[in-house]
């Protein structure tokens, strides 16, 4: 998969370009809108990662030059505070919009949501079990158990599971959480997910000799089964 | 610091002075003009008519010296009293004729040439002896009023002329002397600036039009301050809770970097400052959002929905703490509303984490919903627990404000939560409240229902009707 990053600032490019290339990506940057135009004009790429703020062109104009010819997936990269360019920028052709500064992992997963999308995976059925080291899960009939236990989990402890299973080994931060479980875009103030975690832990993880659910510390959670 | 300000004149200002002194010049030669033309006119009337009397009254004169001494005397005779009758007379001319003959008399009809000539003629019968009848031209020379009445135009258009000048000078020099204060009071404000920020505006000495002015500039000033001071303190607020991570951040970097260290050491450090990271971006988050609020941002409203339905969705997520606390939630009331509904969960999803917080274990949290007055729904979320002195309710709102100044949570809670209750409630048309006593604390928002509430559109019903969504 080849990625086009069109950022400005140095530092902020030459992070995504290690980040994505570590996800397994193959990565090109431009620093500037002209450069940007040119480059996704002429080559084939499978997704754009676009800066809004840009010298030369910005953002919006480059996509909407871009759109001309193209229609190749666009992530944009926004600043806060520019509200109403989101829905201008969704409206200008972005495919996506995240909002700076965001957790990395975010941005993987959208990429990953935006690539699924434009090969058209988008018919492929879900998968609704999950089996990792000893612990099961149906969501469709809404059963988990663990070592052949049953665990009793409230509606939206299981849907705390099921998103953790679904994004499996990644992990998943605390706006992610709060937005995809219980549709709560904002950041809080509050340690809601934390304690909500923490009760999930205390009937997946607790009675059971290995933990599954893990805390990556300034980042979120993940469920995966670290060897010992 | 102040701005250079623009030259009279500039911008397409009028000078107050140049008008009005403009409008007096017009003002008085409108009047002078006036009552000169008047004067004139009247006065040449009065000349025509003394004319036209002093004709009729000479006629008589001559027509009775004719006709009843035309009888008697000889041509001689006629001549002589017509001659006495004339002398003296140099303004009148006078002819007697008869058909056929030379002129009986004749005296002064050379000197008077028409334009200037006023004149009537009139038979008379004459004795016999000099010829029967004949007629009479008696003239009147109008040059001297006419001289008289020409003076006169040239004296009133001068008069005219030079009281307007006059005036207008004079009213040039007191208006001037009149906005003199305005001078003043512009070098006055000059003076004001960022540094001075007590000072106002002197009142005494200016005139009463102009003191309303002052009044309410002081008040804008009053309020200006008042803003400003915020800000100020505003901005102290962000840089001292900025402060506090980056002094963590550039001090653990610091010490990571001094010594070797192995790769979970760093990978400790790395997670470590990461969270303080976090921390910037929320609180960085929180205050453009406000900003932006102040800014006067509005809502982005959704098409009206339950209140007490969205409440519950946030009572949901807030599930976990709630019961960890062992708290129980009741939603009471519903009112339907045109909301921006990731606002409005924000700004329940804040109270609830307060009240989460401060409320007695194993109380009850009541969400309250409500019709504040026709156009705006009230939530407000109460809980039980340590009474709020009085003192602090006003300015629980205000950014950064904790009761409590040793800060505790503060990793957690940074002080932004109840302002940003407070923008969403101004984002919405609305306001936010607190109060507190032994029964409990009570902190609530309204929200506008519609930028223009529709008659009877949303109706809001007080009944309990809520779903049991405590535990």
């Amino acid at each position: 998969m080849k990625l086009l990053v069109v950022e400005d600032e140095a530092k902020a490019a030459a992070y995504l370009r290690k980040g994505l290339t570590e996800e397994g990506y193959q990565v090109e940057v431009a620093h500037n809108g002209v450069d940007g135009l040119h480059m996704a004009s002429v080559h084939d790429y499978d997704l754009i990662v676009l800066d809004w703020m840009l010298p030369g062109i910005d953002g919006l104009a480059l996509l909407a030059a871009l759109r001309q010819t193209r229609a190749v997936p666009v992530l944009m990269l926004t600043a806060r505070g520019q509200i109403d360019d989101r829905v201008r920028g969704l409206q200008g052709g972005a495919d996506d919009y995240l909002v700076k500064p965001f957790a990395f992992s975010e941005l993987v997963a959208r990429i990953q949501v935006l690539l699924r999308r434009a090969s058209g995976a988008r018919t492929v059925a879900e998968t609704t079990q999950f089996k990792v080291a000893d612990l099961e899960v149906d969501t469709v009939r809404r059963k988990a158990t663990r070592a052949g236990q049953r665990l009793d989990l409230s509606p939206k402890e299981f849907s705390l599971l099921a998103l953790l299973l679904r994004r499996q080994g990644h992990v998943l931060s605390r706006t992610e959480i709060a937005e995809q479980v219980w549709d709560m875009n904002f950041d809080s103030e509050t340690n809601v997910v934390e304690v909500a975690i923490r009760r999930l832990r205390a009937k997946l993880d607790q009675p059971f000799e290995r933990p599954l659910l893990h805390t990556v510390r300034g980042m979120g959670y993940v469920l995966e089964d670290r060897a010992p | 610091m102040t701005p250079p300000s623009p030259a009279p004149g500039a911008l397409g200002a009028t000078s107050l002075r140049g008008r009005l002194s403009r409008l007096f010049a017009l003002q008085t030669m409108v009047g002078l003009g006036g009552v000169c033309a008047v004067v004139y006119v009247v006065i040449a009337l009065t000349l025509a008519h003394r004319q036209d009397e002093l004709l009729a009254h000479k006629r008589v004169a001559v027509e009775r010296l004719l006709n009843e001494g035309g009888a008697v005397h000889d041509l001689a005779s006629i001549r002589h009293l017509l001659s006495d009758f004339m002398a003296g007379h140099d303004e009148l001319s006078l002819a007697v004729r008869q058909p056929g003959r030379a002129p009986v008399f004749e005296r002064n009809m050379g000197r008077h040439t028409a334009p200037l000539h006023k004149g009537v003629s009139f038979p008379v019968t004459l004795s016999a002896a000099v010829g029967g009848p004949g007629w009479v031209e008696l003239g009147y020379d109008t040059s001297n009023d006419k001289q008289l009445l020409s003076r006169l135009f040239w004296t009133l258009l001068s008069t005219a002329l030079v009281g307007t000048l006059a005036v207008s000078a004079s009213g040039f020099v007191l208006v001037k002397k009149g906005l003199a204060p305005l001078n003043a009071l512009a070098r006055q404000t000059a003076t004001l600036d960022a540094r001075h920020l007590d000072q106002r505006l002197d009142l005494a000495g200016q005139s009463e039009e102009i003191q309303p002015l002052l009044v309410q500039f002081n008040a804008l000033l009053d309020r200006l301050q008042v803003a400003y001071q915020h800000m100020e303190a505003f901005n102290a607020d962000v840089a001292h809770e900025l402060n506090n991570p980056l002094s963590i951040l550039i001090g653990s970097c610091d010490v990571a970097l001094r010594r070797p260290r192995s790769a979970a050491e760093l990978h400790e450090v790395l997670s470590s400052n990461l969270e303080e990271l976090r921390r910037i971006a929320v609180i960085v988050a929180d205050m453009l959002f406000l900003s932006n609020a102040e800014r006067g941002a509005s809502a982005r409203r959704a098409p009206p929905a339950s209140m007490a339905r969205l409440v519950a969705e946030v009572v949901d997520y807030h599930d976990a703490v709630l019961a960890e606390s062992q708290l129980t939630v009741r939603v009471l009331g519903d009112a339907q509303a045109a909301v921006d509904t990731g606002l409005v969960r924000r700004a329940v999803s804040n109270l609830l984490g307060n009240a989460a917080r401060y409320a007695l274990q194993g109380s009850r949290v009541e969400v309250r919903i409500g019709r504040a007055d026709p156009r705006h729904v009230s939530i407000g979320v109460h809980n039980r627990g340590p009474v709020i002195a009085a003192a602090h309710l006003p300015r629980l709102f205000d950014r950064f404000y904790r009761i409590d100044p040793s800060r505790t949570n503060a990793d957690r809670n940074h002080g932004l939560g109840l302002a940003i209750v407070a923008a969403i409630a101004k984002m919405h048309g609305g306001t936010a409240s607190a109060r507190s006593s032994q029964s409990g604390t009570l902190v609530q928002f309204t929200l506008q229902m519609w930028e223009s509430s529709p008659d009877g559109g949303f109706g809001a019903s007080d009944t309990a009707a809520a779903e049991p969504t405590g535990r």
